[in-house]
C-alpha cells in the first residue's frame, strides 16, 4: 500500500464510506500497525481542525453580512460615578494590601537573618547518629496502643553504630549514641539484635563502651587491631557503618590531624558520613582501627571527624580486667594483605547497629 | 418560554442555519455593544468582542452536548464582560471595573476551552499560510469546501483528476508537517 493509497484509504475510513467489511479489515490493520494508527489519529485531528478554521472563517463572514442589519445603539455617556469609586477604593486595598505584604517580608528577612547568624556559631558541628521514628509514628503506635492493647514494635528513637572490641561482647559507639537511653539493642547485618547495656561513658571524648547483656554471646577472633600510633595525613581510610537498616561502607583519607576547632582528640577526615554513621570504626588499609566516627561539619560535606584510637585505649584500660580481654585487640590484624572487599566482608561481621529507646 | 426558544435558536445555529445565527445575532449585539460602549470601547470593538463570543458559543454547539444552564443572552453577556476585561486588563493598567453581574461558570468553562481553540486555530491559519498557493486553495476547495477532484483539476488546469490528486496529497502531507511541527 503506497502512501497515497493509505491516505486516501484513511480517509475514506474517517468520513464513514467504507463498507462494514472493509471497515473491520482497516481496523483489524490499525489495532496490528501501531504507525497506521497513528496516523489516522493525526489525519483525523489536521483535518478536524482544517474544516474548524474553515467553518470559523465562514461564521465570521456570515456574521460581517449580517453586522450590517444590527442596530447599533447611540453611544451613551460612561457609567461614570461607580468606576473612580470602586477604583478609589481599590487602590487605597492595594496600597495597604502592599504595605503589610512589605513589613511581614521585612520583619519575616529579618528574624530568619538573625536565627542564621546565631546558628552560624552553634551548629556547624553535627552529631551523626540517626532519628529513627518520627512523630506520625508514635502517633499511629499510641493509637494502636489504645485500640488492640499489645504493645507495637517500636523501632527505636535513635541508631547508630558500634563495633566489637572483644570476643565476650564488648562494644564501642559513641556517647551521644546512647546518651540518656532508656535500652540499647544492638543488630547485626542478618538482623540478628542482642540486648546491651552501658558499661562506661566518657563525655570527654564522646565515647561509650556497651556490653551485649547476654553473658554467653561471642563472637569469632576480631580481625582488627587498635593502631596506637598517629595516623598521617593523606592516609586512606575506610569506613563501615549503618547510616541505613543495611551496613554502608565508605571511604575516604585522613585530610587533617585535629578535629572540630583545633581538637586534638580527634582527626578530620574526608568521608561521606550521614547520620546513624556515628560510632563506627575508621579503618586504615592495613586494618587496623585508627578511630572512631563521631560527627561531621554542618556547613560543608565530606567533612567527617572520628576520635583518635588512643584515646579509644585509654578507656580500655579503664575496663575491669577480668571481664575485658584486652588481648582480644592486640592480636595481629587478619585484614592486613587483603584487598578491600575481603576487608569489608571480614569487618562486616563485627560492626553493629545500636537502636536505643527513650 | 425563553429557554425553548434558545435550544431552538442554538440546534439552528449548530446546523448552520443564516435564519438563527441572524436570529441570535441582532437580538444580541446592541446589548453588548452598549456594555462595551460603556466601558471605554468603540463600536468596532464591540463588534469584535460579539464576533468572538459568537465564536465560542458556535464552536461550543458544533463541539456537542452544550447545554444552557442559563439564557443565552446571559450567557453571551457574561461571555462578552470576561473578554472585554481582559482585553482592557492587556492593553492597559488602568483597566475599569463595571458593575458585577451574575456570573456563569458555563461562560468561564467556554472561554477556558476556547482559548486551545483559538491556539489551534490560529497554528492551522500559521501552517496554512505557509504552504502557499495552490496547496491552500486545493486543499480548501477539497477539504473544506468539498469540491470533487474532478472540479479542482479543471480549475487549476491539471490534465486529469489524478494529477491533482498527487498534488493534493504532497500540499496535505506539507500542511501535516507544519501544523504538527510545534508538537515534535
Amino acid at each position: 500500500m503506497n502512501d497515497i493509497h493509505l491516505i486516501q484509504e484513511i480517509e475514506r475510513y474517517l468520513d464513514g464510506e467504507m463498507s462494514a467489511p472493509e471497515k473491520e479489515a482497516f481496523e483489524s490493520l490499525r489495532r496490528s500497525d501501531s504507525a497506521i494508527d497513528r496516523q489516522v489519529t493525526e489525519h483525523r485531528l489536521l483535518l478536524q481542525q482544517l474544516r474548524a478554521n474553515g467553518m470559523r472563517k465562514d461564521l465570521l463572514r456570515r456574521m460581517d453580512s449580517i453586522h450590517a442589519k444590527a442596530e447599533i445603539p447611540v453611544a451613551p455617556p460612561a457609567l461614570a460615578p461607580v468606576v473612580p469609586l470602586r477604583s478609589r477604593r481599590r487602590t487605597w486595598l492595594n496600597l495597604a494590601a502592599a504595605a503589610s505584604i512589605a513589613l511581614i517580608t521585612s520583619l519575616a528577612t529579618m528574624a530568619i537573618m538573625q536565627n542564621n547568624a546565631k546558628r552560624s556559631y552553634t551548629s556547624k558541628y553535627e552529631d551523626v547518629r540517626r532519628v529513627l521514628n518520627n512523630i506520625q509514628r508514635s502517633q499511629n503506635a499510641l493509637i494502636r496502643d489504645i485500640s488492640k492493647n499489645n504493645p507495637p514494635l517500636n523501632p527505636g528513637t535513635y541508631g547508630g553504630t558500634c563495633f566489637a572490641i572483644s570476643r565476650n561482647g564488648f562494644m564501642v559507639t559513641n556517647y551521644h549514641v546512647i546518651a540518656g537511653a532508656d535500652s540499647i539493642y544492638i543488630q547485626n547485618n542478618k538482623g540478628e539484635a542482642f540486648k546491651a547495656v552501658s558499661i562506661f561513658e566518657d563525655v570527654s571524648s564522646d565515647l561509650a563502651v556497651l556490653r551485649v547483656a547476654d553473658s554467653n554471646f561471642r563472637t569469632p577472633a576480631l580481625p582488627y587491631s587498635l593502631k596506637l600510633q598517629p595516623s598521617r595525613l593523606g592516609q586512606e581510610v575506610f569506613s563501615m557503618g549503618f547510616p541505613r537498616d543495611e551496613i554502608v561502607y565508605g571511604m575516604g583519607y585522613i585530610s587533617a590531624q585535629t578535629g572540630f576547632n583545633g581538637d586534638t582528640l580527634a582527626y578530620q577526615v574526608s568521608i561521606p558520613v550521614n547520620p546513624g554513621n556515628s560510632g563506627a570504626p575508621l579503618l586504615d588499609n592495613s586494618g587496623e582501627v585508627i578511630g572512631i566516627i563521631t560527627g561531621k561539619q554542618s556547613s560543608s560535606d565530606g567533612i567527617a571527624f572520628a576520635v583518635k584510637s588512643g584515646h579509644l585505649k585509654r578507656l580500655l584500660d579503664e575496663l575491669p580486667k577480668e571481664k575485658f580481654n584486652r588481648r582480644d585487640l592486640k592480636q595481629k590484624s587478619q585484614l592486613g594483605g587483603l584487598n578491600r572487599v575481603d576487608q569489608a566482608k571480614k569487618l562486616e561481621e563485627f560492626v553493629y547497629m545500636v537502636k536505643v529507646y527513650n | 418560554m425563553h429557554i425553548e426558544r434558545d435550544q431552538e435558536l442554538l440546534h439552528g445555529l449548530a446546523a448552520n442555519d443564516d435564519k438563527s445565527l441572524e436570529t441570535i445575532y441582532l437580538e444580541n449585539f446592541p446589548a453588548i455593544a452598549r456594555m462595551v460602549m460603556q466601558n471605554n470601547g468603540s463600536e468596532d470593538d464591540a463588534k469584535d468582542i460579539f464576533q468572538e463570543a459568537m465564536i465560542v458559543l458556535y464552536e461550543k454547539v458544533q463541539e456537542g452536548g452544550f447545554v444552557l444552564s442559563s439564557r443565552l443572552k446571559t450567557f453571551l453577556y457574561s461571555v462578552c464582560r470576561r473578554l472585554w476585561l481582559k482585553k482592557l486588563q492587556s492593553s492597559s493598567l488602568s483597566a475599569p471595573l463595571f458593575g458585577e453581574l451574575e456570573e456563569t461558570t458555563a461562560a468561564e468553562d467556554a472561554l477556558e476551552a476556547h482559548l486551545e481553540r483559538d491556539r489551534q486555530f490560529k497554528q492551522m491559519e500559521e501552517a496554512m499560510g505557509k504552504i502557499g498557493e495552490p496547496c491552500k486553495t486545493i486543499l480548501e476547495d477539497y477539504y473544506i469546501h468539498r469540491q470533487s477532484m474532478q472540479d479542482i483539476a479543471e480549475r487549476f488546469g491539471y490534465t486529469n483528476a489524478e494529477n491533482a490528486k498527487n498534488q493534493k496529497y504532497k500540499c496535505l502531507m506539507r500542511l501535516k508537517k507544519l501544523f504538527f511541527a510545534p508538537y515534535k
